[in-house]
């Protein structure tokens, strides 16, 4: 999995992604295994007991791609019918997808318990970076 | 086939129950049952619909709010049997010229169900499907939703259908009975009471009256019963006062009868005042002949005795042979005579006796004739000045008629006293050179004998004309008649004899009785 959260596709654009969440939900650390479990949706919850929600870009954008490939290892079609997959079965909740960063990151700022997946990290009064193995990108 | 009203009722209730119970029990249950599958399919139908549309959404714009809405709608709803996304693949042949479509089960809820991509409807199961398709991927959302609710409703509607049923059954028994009480009860009631009404007992009443147009009905028939108890008690008031005339009526017939019989004898009396003094007439004309005759047959016997007493040579036997013979013939017209005299008598108790009603062959001419001459002189024994002309027109061909003598006669001497009391009456008058008259003719004609008598008196008054027909109308002084006269004369005539009585008169000049009787 770290091999796949790491390796950059030839057609990517971006090399690095961060991991940004709301200040009052998401954890301001974390392991790679477990940010996986969380964007692969197989963990609903923080142990906080907020309930977790995944913002991420859309894959027709480059950062989206990036995403799909570098941390999910999959086409954009492949993780549309992962994510349907779950949805209708029930077994996780949907990621919301945004055509801007900014948006993700408003998005992110109001709904605690958010995480999302950008391109590089950003400040603010309601999200944060979350470290990655104490690292702020990967 | 008679059909009572009671019967009539409880068909009409049971048609209706029965046609309702039809309805409540097959019809309603059988319509509603199909409304609830038609839009429970509809139902399962639109929410495939919905989450192929979220589906659809979701990989176009990655956008999984609609999907994730409508399949947690879906996944708690407890008729949800599985719902199942496929996948349709297109597979080539070996050459790539020829294709066809699979399609393959991609997800289904829950998990543990497997199922074939072809599964259908049936009794316990509706399957509905919706398409989808986008440029990632083909396929449908195949929903199944159990029936059991479905079944559960029809249940209660055929249970609600049968408790219903049973009310309406009831309700209908409920009205039968309240409808046979309050209409069919009280008409047989006022049918029956009719009929005693109609039987003659008005003790039936209705007592207990309903408040509807029975009622209406019973007040009118109680009404009735009263104004026919009226009405028949005045009728019986005025029955008794008509039985009480009635009685009265017959006494007094029964006294008019008595008096008339008494009114017919004394016309017969004074029609026999009448005759009295010309049969005194007659009788002394004959009695004077039998006197005279005797008188001088004394005296002939005399005359012979006398001769006889003579010697022989002064007796004339000659003489005496011609006194004995006048002595024969003197003593056979003294017979003739009586036996005239002893007619005259005959006659006259046979005039005073009641008509026997036998015809008998009746000398016409004769009756007249011999009544003329009773009229005629019974008039001058009672009146010695009295004079008048008397002609007589007989005619010969008219023979004996089958008639009642004795009415007859009274009819001719009724006619007869008439006519000379009128020419007597018109004479003491003094009009100048006035000479009274009454003639009598016969005549046969069209085999009828008419019988005529007339005088040149004083005619009768148009104004009176048509009473002197009527019974007890008469213009003589009181005490000179008795107007039945021609009353009795016109039915003794037309009732009697079959024939007719006719008068003609100009006032101030004549008059002429007719008497047309059938030979």
């Amino acid at each position: 999995m770290a091999c796949l959260l790491f390796t950059v596709p030839g057609k990517a654009q971006q090399t690095t992604l961060t991991a940004i969440g709301n200040v009052s939900g998401a954890p301001a650390e974390m392991k790679q295994s477990e940010l996986k479990s969380v964007l692969m949706g197989e963990k609903q919850r923080w142990k906080n007991g907020k309930r977790i929600l995944i913002a991420l870009m859309k894959t027709n954008t480059a950062l989206g791609k990036t995403t799909s490939s570098k941390i999910y290892d999959m086409s954009g079609d492949e993780l549309n019918k992962y994510w349907l997959s779950l949805v209708f079965q029930g077994k996780a909740q949907a990621p919301v997808f945004f055509t801007s960063v900014s948006d993700l990151q408003n998005f992110v700022a109001q709904n605690p318990g958010a995480i999302g997946i950008v391109d590089k990290p950003i400040a603010g009064t309601e999200v944060r970076a979350v470290m990655i193995d104490g690292k702020s990108s990967f | 086939m008679r059909i009572n009203l009671k019967t009539k009722i409880w068909l009409t209730i049971c048609s209706i129950v029965f046609m309702f119970s039809f309805f409540t029990l097959f019809y309603f249950p059988q319509q509603q049952g199909d409304l609830l599958v038609n839009n429970y399919e509809n139902e399962v139908q639109n929410l495939a619909n919905t989450v192929a549309l979220g589906v659809k959404i979701a990989i176009n714009e990655q956008n999984f709010e609609g999907v994730q809405t409508a399949m947690e709608f879906v996944k708690d709803d407890p008729r949800l049997q599985f719902i199942s996304m496929l996948q349709s693949d297109t597979i080539w042949n070996a050459k790539h010229d020829k294709f066809e479509i699979k399609q393959k089960v991609f997800r289904t809820f829950p998990e543990k169900v497997h199922l074939d991509p072809t599964i259908s409807s049936n009794d316990s199961l509706i399957v509905k499907k919706s398409n989808f398709a986008t440029g990632m991927m083909s396929g449908a959302i195949l929903l199944g939703f159990n029936t059991k609710g479905i079944e559960a409703s029809k249940a209660e509607i055929k249970k609600t259908s049968v408790i219903v049923s049973c009310i309406v059954l009831l309700i209908g028994i409920l009205i039968g009975f309240w409808l046979a009480r309050n209409i069919s009860v009280p008409v047989l009631a006022l049918r029956d009471a009719a009929h005693k009404v109609g039987e003659g007992d008005l003790n039936q009443k209705i007592k207990k009256i309903h408040r509807d147009e029975i009622g209406e009905l019973e007040k009118a028939f109680n009404k009735m019963i009263d104004d026919l108890e009226t009405t028949t008690n005045e009728l019986n008031e005025k029955n008794e006062v008509l039985s009480a005339t009635n009685s009265t009526l017959n006494d007094t017939l029964e006294e008019l009868k008595k008096t008339h019989a008494q009114l017919v004898q004394s016309e017969k009396m004074a029609s026999l005042g009448e005759l009295t003094a010309g049969i005194a007439h007659e009788i002394q004309n004959p009695l004077n002949f039998v006197n005279n005759f005797s008188e001088v047959s004394i005296e002939l016997i005399d005359e012979v005795l006398e001769e006889r007493g003579k010697s022989a040579p002064d007796r004339d036997e000659t003489l005496e042979a011609e006194l004995l013979d006048d002595i024969s013939k003197n003593l056979e017209k003294i017979a003739h005579h009586g036996k005239r005299a002893d007619g005259i008598v005959k006659g006259m108790l046979m005039h005073s006796r009641t008509s026997s009603g036998v015809k008998e062959p009746t000398d016409i001419n004769a009756l007249c004739d011999e009544y003329l001459r009773l009229s005629y002189h019974g008039l001058r024994a009672k009146d010695k000045s009295f004079n008048a002309t008397i002609k007589t027109d007989f005619d010969a061909t008219v023979k004996t008629v089958n008639a009642m003598s004795q009415d007859l006669g009274r009819v001719i001497l009724n006619l007869l006293t008439n006519a000379f009391y009128a020419v007597n009456e018109k004479k003491q008058q003094n009009p100048a050179g006035y000479e009274p008259t009454v003639s009598v003719s016969t005549k046969n004609i069209d085999g009828k004998v008419e019988i005529s008598v007339s005088d040149n008196g004083n005619g009768i008054p148009k104004k009176v004309i048509d009473k002197i027909f009527q019974p007890f109308f008469t213009t003589k002084p009181t005490g000179q008649g008795t107007g039945l006269g021609l009353s009795l004369s016109y039915d003794i005539i037309t009732q009697g004899h079959g024939g007719e009585l006719q008068v003609d008169t100009t006032e101030g000049e004549s008059t002429v009785f007719i008497i047309r009787i059938p030979v």
